[in-house]
């Protein structure tokens, strides 16, 4: 106990400053992904919706739409097209309502 | 999936409507969790456990768990809401004196793993009225520390303000 | 005024026995139960008085010297017994009135019941040896006839049996305690015998006082000689029980006391210290009988096997205290003995009265059938708590006044001059200390079981308060708040009826600025009843306070009991009377030995092939180790002496001829 607590001292680790300060390591936590809207192609936005396993894409006109809540950052949609996906990041994604969770992202790729 | 359950709906800001500001003087500094799981995995659980370790230590924030339902403030559920697990979650709710807030945490009740079928309910919001939706799958500890104190009204909701766009490109 | 109050009372009784004669009407119940509770007001007020005066009253009620006269003497120390017989008699007579049919069994039944009235009246106000044995006697053939009202249902007649037997046996024992006084005191008067005392030799006083102490103890419920006890009383009627339980062993208690403080006069310290072992032995077993039990009215019975015991403990420590000198210390415990006396009758009586009402809305005496009944029977249920509150010795009610005083006296053993009997005080305080924490726990078991939580069968659900008595049983509850709250005027009239027995003055010691109680000697200790009821409900107020000012402004939502979100929490699934006590049945296994019975439908240890049936049953050891003996010895003793009656005339004609030739030749010489 008193190792622990006199090593954390010393390296500055004893209890998350959050809210705060982010600890360092929080860019490392797995996140949903950011589209690129160029980067989007019908059918590009047609293999993603296939290759989700949960569900989280979907086509919406001309729009690809996410549901955050959905997301399990498999990870797989940034694999199929490694270009136009990225991770976005961001954990911090408490919604009070499931309205909130859903983003639409502007296909700008073309038909391709 | 099915997707006419995410489009917008009239539960715009249902937190800040229902308990104005009375929430952050009501729970901001002392609130009591109590669990419940019904049917997830249990790794969602163990991020919850990790929240009362030393590095993260709900305690400090004024947050504690309880076991019993009627000294709850907040029901945390984890899991897709199997239905056999049902009754149990609404006795758990009604058992739980006004004020209460719901939170539903990973991807399970947030309808993302298992679809409504004759075992399964799905979301929790078919079976609650759910406060705060955390997603993750697990959620890590801050991301649910994250949307404890938006539920006691500490932080702010930061989702909306989201648009997942990595950059803007023109069209080439 | 006094005498009028009581003759009053006994006509009262006498008139109310007639009335009851006619019970098979509705008009007669009412009217004798109407009678019998003026009665019971009228000996209630003379009592006190008789309590307060401080002298005896005399009287003769005679037909003459051949037919025989009664010598009435009404003495303090009887006017202690007889507020407690007025208090009972009046409760039970608000109670009859609505707790029994018209029938013609109720009206041999409500005869009966006055007529035990007036004769404990005539044996607690008897001058001389023969109207104490006559109206004892009886007391107990008429006591045996309340006992008998359901005589064709089962256990009935053998309860009967039982009181009958013993009491007879008791009887026996008596009558040989008076007449050695008698006979060498050389007069049949107790004034006489009482100034006489110390003139007769020690050996006598020893043999009388040992067998009163036996004889008495028969009635009273000491054990050994308890056994009548829970046979008799769950098979009485309910206020038959009460009347039993709260006034009836009193009257055991009351002869005890008579040759232990007034005829025998001072004796040596082997007597003080038997009646405590006696008593603290019998407060033991009384509550540990009790504790196991499942009837209802078996448990009642048996605490007050447990609270006579206490009882006794007390005594026999006043009298041990007197013989050391230890006079105000004495005086005090008597006080004790007095008050508690008074205290137990009242909760006593209240505790039975309401097992009846329970007995009679849901047809069952079986804890673990029991439960749930706060909810329909709630003016039943808050009167049962005030008795269940006085009886486990809880403040601010009048047990827990009269325990402490005895603990208090108990502890003052170090005063004596003798480590030995200092030590063996301490024991009797310490058996005590562990009779009333069981008390305790049997009365949170009877209390919690029988009427809290969900009904653990439908006679239970369905059960109300619908055509109930309350006023009988309320008037005790009050009573026993009074008698707590209030226990400084209790003392004050007690310590005039300990004056007159033992000559101590005890006031100016027993209480300081009128409402504190000083046990004997000041350095000691001292507490405040009253004050100590005024500041509980002073410390309530604070948290009731804080309730009401920060209730939720919203609605109040009922919603059901958590059980831990399970499918479905059955009244099955609670805590049984039979479970509740499992660790005490446990510990004291060796007294219980008890035979258990596990049926399963195989040795599946889920049991999900079948049920599994428990039976557990306790030994009745007193029976088994003492009376069967007994009763095999004089069995034996009497199959010896049958062939003397043969049945055949000659030998019967040769038995008178040879008593004739002896007689002849003793007349001669």
């Amino acid at each position: 106990m008193a190792l622990w607590f006199f090593r954390g001292l010393a390296r500055q680790v004893v209890t998350t400053r959050y809210p705060a300060t982010l600890d360092p390591w929080a860019s490392a936590l797995p996140t949903p992904p950011s589209f690129v809207p160029a980067g989007l192609t019908f059918a590009l936005v047609e293999l993603l919706v296939d290759c989700c396993p949960s569900g989280a894409l979907w086509r919406e006109n001309r729009d690809l739409a996410i549901d955050i809540g959905a997301c399990t950052t498999c990870g797989r949609c940034q694999r199929v097209a490694p270009d136009a996906v990225v991770a976005s990041g961001v954990f911090e994604l408490a919604a009070t309502a499931p309205a909130h969770l859903v983003k639409r992202i502007p296909i700008r790729g073309g038909e391709g | 999936m099915s997707h006419a359950d995410a489009a917008p709906g009239p539960d715009e800001g249902r937190l800040a409507a229902r308990l104005g500001g009375e929430i952050r003087g009501l729970f901001g500094r002392s609130l009591h969790i109590r669990t419940i799981d019904t049917g997830s995995c249990a790794v969602c659980e163990s991020e919850i456990r990790l929240l009362l370790a030393p590095h993260y230590d709900l305690h400090r924030l004024g947050l504690f768990f309880t076991p019993a339902p009627r000294h709850a403030d907040l029901l945390m559920v984890t899991g897709p809401v199997v239905r056999v697990m049902e009754s149990a979650l609404e006795k758990t709710y009604a058992a739980m004196p006004e004020p209460k807030l719901v939170v539903a945490v990973g991807a399970c009740p947030l309808g993302g793993v298992f679809d409504e079928d004759e075992i399964v309910r799905g979301r929790l919001d078919r079976v609650l009225p759910v406060d705060v939706f955390i997603p993750g799958c697990p959620p890590s500890p801050l991301a649910l520390l994250q949307g404890l104190l938006l539920a006691v009204g500490r932080l702010g909701e930061k989702v909306i303000a989201l648009n997942l766009i990595a950059r803007e490109e023109t069209a080439r | 005024m006094t005498a009028p109050l009581l003759w009053t009372a006994g006509i009262a009784w006498m008139v109310a026995a007639g009335l009851g004669l006619g019970a098979s009407r509705r008009i007669f119940l009412w009217a004798a139960g109407a009678v019998s509770a003026v009665g019971g007001a009228a000996c209630l007020v003379g009592g006190v008085r008789l309590a307060l005066g401080g002298h005896a009253i005399t009287a003769v009620l005679g037909v003459g010297d051949i037919v025989g006269r009664l010598d009435l003497r009404a003495a303090p120390l009887a006017g202690a017994f007889l507020v407690l017989l007025g208090l009972v008699t009046l409760a039970i007579g608000c109670y009859a009135l609505r707790y029994h049919e018209p029938e013609r069994g109720t009206a041999v039944y409500l005869c009966a019941y006055n007529l035990a009235a007036l004769a404990s009246l005539a044996v607690l106000v008897a001058g001389d040896v023969t109207t104490f044995l006559v109206a004892w006697e009886s007391m107990t053939l008429v006591c045996s006839l309340l006992i008998l009202r359901h005589w064709r249902r089962a256990g009935v007649r053998t309860g009967a049996f039982l009181f009958l037997a013993l009491g007879e046996v008791g009887f026996a024992m008596v009558v040989a305690a008076f007449l050695i006084l008698a006979t060498h005191a050389h007069s049949l008067d107790l004034t006489v015998i009482a100034a006489r005392a110390q003139s007769i030799s020690t050996g006598w006083r020893s043999t009388a006082f040992v067998l009163a102490l036996i004889g008495f103890g028969f009635k009273a419920g000491l054990a050994p000689m308890h056994i009548w006890l829970p046979a008799a009383h769950p098979v009485a009627p309910a206020d038959g029980s009460a009347f039993l339980s709260g006034l009836v062993i009193k009257l055991g208690v009351y002869g005890v006391m008579l040759f232990a403080f007034v005829l025998l006069g001072h004796g040596p310290l082997w007597w003080g210290l038997l009646t405590m072992a006696l008593g603290a032995f019998s407060a033991l077993i009384g509550i540990l009988y009790a504790v196991v039990e499942r009837d209802w009215k078996r448990f009642l019975a048996y605490s007050s096997v447990e609270n006579v015991g206490i009882i006794m403990t007390a005594i026999g420590a006043s009298m041990t205290f007197s013989y050391y000198r230890q006079e105000v210390l004495g005086a005090f415990l008597l006080l004790v003995a007095l008050y508690h006396v008074v205290n137990h009758g009242t909760y006593k009586t209240l505790l039975f009265l309401e097992a009846g009402v329970v007995e009679h809305a849901s047809g069952t005496r079986d804890l673990d059938r029991l439960g749930g009944l706060v909810h329909h029977m709630r003016a039943s249920s808050v009167i049962s708590l005030v008795g269940t509150l006085g009886i486990a010795a809880l403040p601010p009610l009048n047990g827990f006044v009269s325990e402490w005083m005895l603990f208090e006296g108990l502890f003052q053993g170090f005063r004596v001059h003798s480590h030995v009997v200092g030590v063996l005080m301490l024991i009797a305080a310490a058996v005590i200390g562990l009779t009333a924490g069981l008390a305790v726990l049997a009365f949170a078991r009877a209390f919690g079981i029988g009427f809290l939580g969900m009904p653990r069968s439908a006679e239970a659900a369905k059960a109300t308060e619908a055509g109930q008595p309350i006023l009988g049983p309320g008037l005790l509850a009050v009573a026993c708040v009074a008698l707590g709250v209030g226990a400084p005027a209790v003392l004050i009239a007690l310590d005039h009826v300990v004056r007159g027995v033992t000559g101590v003055q005890l006031r100016p010691v027993l209480l300081v600025s009128n409402l504190t109680v000083i046990p004997g000697h000041t350095n000691f200790s001292g507490f405040s009843p009253t004050y100590l009821a005024v500041f509980l409900v002073a410390v309530s107020v604070v948290p009731i306070a804080i309730y009401a000012a920060s209730r939720p402004r919203g609605a109040t939502h009922r919603g059901p009991v958590w059980d831990g979100g399970l499918m479905s929490y059955r009244a099955r699934m609670q805590y049984t009377a039979t479970t509740f006590s499992n660790p005490v049945r446990v510990t004291f296994q060796r007294l219980y030995r008890p035979d258990i019975h596990i049926d399963r439908a195989s040795d599946d240890p889920a049991g999900s092939s079948g049920p599994v049936h428990y039976r557990t049953k306790v030994q009745p050891v007193f029976e088994k180790y003492l009376y069967r003996p007994v009763e095999r010895f004089v069995q034996g003793l009497a199959r010896l002496l049958q062939p003397i009656q043969s049945g055949d005339v000659n030998r019967y004609l040769l038995y008178i001829l040879v008593v004739v030739i002896v007689a002849y030749l003793v007349y001669a010489w």
